[in-house]
């Protein structure tokens, strides 16, 4: 019992993992750059800079991982 | 200075009813996991795909329910964070049950959130008062911990995403083991009128 069509499941699997994880890793990367003359004795500024380039890898194993479902990878 | 009741009534901290719109979007993730089961239970990927996005769906709308209605409150952050481990460890269960995610990276999961929330509860000890933990990098795996139901349901590159996931989360909790165990506590906020020195730039 489906909702929709194998081939629009695997799209919208595809769209809402690697599009949110490329996104992700854009806006992640931004606010990293943002980060870059700020304090890093800062306890808040490292959680912040540790967070950020967590969310990077993240984004980045969404996207490998979208490539791989596709066979890309 | 002389305080009028008006004036004092708005320097009370505001009572929120836990009766609020964003509390019952919050339970409303609840009616969810039946669903989540029939399906899986019956095989239908698609459907439980579709019930556990709901499920992830309302966990971002309590937020913005909050918002809208201003009923923000320390019970309704709490229970959101149950709400999300009791859903999302329900959901990990359940499909490493029916053999549709891998056992090993599933425990671990578990085992790490648990493990996680009783660190929560020594900080907060160690504080010697009610302190929500922030962490960013945190916020980011529970996000990925949502999407793991799916890539379950949805059979998308399985095994990747689970084993990827778990030194990713190992990381991520020895960094915060430190800060709650090691690193110093923050100070508890300062009463306005003793908040900044005089002279202090605003």
């Amino acid at each position: 019992m489906n909702l929709v069509s194998d081939g629009t499941f695997r799209f919208l699997l595809s769209v809402t993992t690697g599009g949110v994880g490329g996104l992700w890793t854009i806006h992640d990367l931004v606010f990293l750059a943002r980060l870059r003359g700020a304090d890093r004795r800062d306890p808040l500024v490292a959680d912040q800079r540790f967070g950020y380039v967590m969310g990077v890898v993240i984004g980045m194993i969404g996207v490998i991982g979208t490539l791989r479902f596709n066979g890309v990878l | 200075m002389a305080v009028t009741s008006a004036q004092a009534a708005a320097m009370a901290p505001r009572v929120v009813s836990v009766w609020n719109p964003a509390n019952a979007v919050t339970a409303s993730r609840y009616l969810t996991l039946p669903f989540l089961w029939w399906a899986v239970d019956r095989g239908y990927h698609q459907w439980a795909t579709l019930f556990i996005v709901i499920c992830a769906l309302c966990d971002k709308l309590d937020g913005l329910f909050a918002k809208i209605f201003d009923c923000r409150s320390t019970f309704g952050e709490l229970f959101d964070a149950i709400t999300d481990g009791i859903c999302y460890g329900f959901g990990l269960i359940l499909v490493a049950a029916y053999g549709w995610a891998p056992v090993i990276p599933v425990v671990f999961v578990i085992a790490m959130g648990a493990l996680n929330t009783i660190l929560r509860g020594v900080y907060i000890r160690r504080a010697g008062r009610a302190l929500n933990y922030k962490s960013y990098a945190m916020e980011r795996i529970v996000g990925y911990t949502g999407y793991l139901i799916g890539f379950a349901t949805g059979g998308m590159a399985v095994t990747f995403f689970y084993w990827a996931f778990v030194p990713v989360m190992l990381v991520i909790v020895v960094h915060d083991a430190k800060r709650m165990l090691v690193d110093a506590v923050p100070a508890a906020p300062a009463r306005l009128d003793r908040a900044s020195p005089a002279g202090a730039n605003h």
